[in-house]
């Protein structure tokens, strides 16, 4: 399911988009997640923790056997630098926001520090991870 | 001079397959096959970095980084697990054990490898 990629957040490059359609999939989504994340300087845990979140996203989305794409950018917010991951998921659209956020938090609530949904005009799950003030390879 | 890194992989195979690609960027890769004895390597020589595997006998590679981490001698040595554990929650444990990179062993493990080697100034 394509999508405009869309955030709470001032949006800014790189801009990624990954095909999710079959498993070879998953392994690409974590590449790009961990290849924008070192784009924007962050640290290789870092890196590894969002490539984690990519991928159990890409393994959510496929496992309803549509076609998806997923976003990465990179997002601002004052002075705050970070990432962001979206994907549509129309399928979701009536479900229980509160039960969707749980099921989310439970798959990826450690490896990401803010998990969005937006309902409207249909379902689009956005995890954002920040950069640290303390990492040691923050670049701006 | 020429970095020692410390490789700890069960697989002989995939031990040498590693340390063959560490080789190619000038490091120097001493190979240890199990935990109790990579442990003991560290002390008798400290490396300037660890790559550790998951899964391997008698002790795995998160008791392993736990303890790396925990000891103030070895606890600021950069470890990358090289795994096959690629779960979201694999990657919290691995980084939760203190790990520095968590590295599925895929198509780009390699590429991955690189990037963080240059980033931990391992190679130029």
């Amino acid at each position: 399911m394509a999508h405009r990629p869309r955030s709470p957040y001032a949006m800014q490059p790189p801009v990624m988009s990954v095909v999710i359609e079959k498993q070879m999939d998953i392994m690409i989504a974590r590449n790009t997640a961990r290849r924008t994340a070192s784009l924007l300087g962050f640290s290789p845990a870092a890196q590894a923790q969002l490539a984690g979140a990519a991928a159990t996203l890409a393994e959510l989305t496929l496992k309803t056997g549509d076609r998806h794409e997923l976003h990465l950018n990179g997002i601002r917010d004052g002075f705050k630098d970070g990432i962001q991951l979206s994907v549509a998921t129309p399928w979701l659209s009536g479900a229980p926001e509160g039960n969707i956020m749980l099921a989310l938090r439970q798959k990826v609530g450690d490896l990401v520090d803010e998990i969005l949904i937006e309902t409207d005009p249909s379902p689009v799950i956005m995890l954002m991870m920040w950069q640290r003030k303390d990492d040691p390879h923050k670049t701006s | 001079m020429a970095h020692d890194v410390l490789l700890i992989e069960d697989s002989p195979t995939q031990a040498a397959q590693i340390k063959a690609t560490l080789e190619s960027v000038g490091l120097q890769v001493r190979v240890a096959y199990d935990g109790p004895d990579g442990l003991r390597m560290v002390l008798e020589q400290k490396p300037a970095l660890i790559v550790l595997d998951v899964k391997l006998p008698t002790m795995d590679g998160f008791q392993v980084c736990r303890r790396l981490k925990r000891a103030p001698e070895t606890a600021s040595i950069p470890v990358i697990m090289l795994t096959e554990k690629d779960g979201a929650q694999a990657t919290m444990s691995g980084l939760q054990a203190g790990a520095d990179d968590y590295i599925p062993k895929d198509i780009f493990a390699t590429e991955h490898l690189m990037n963080t080697l240059q980033e931990l100034g391992l190679m130029s």
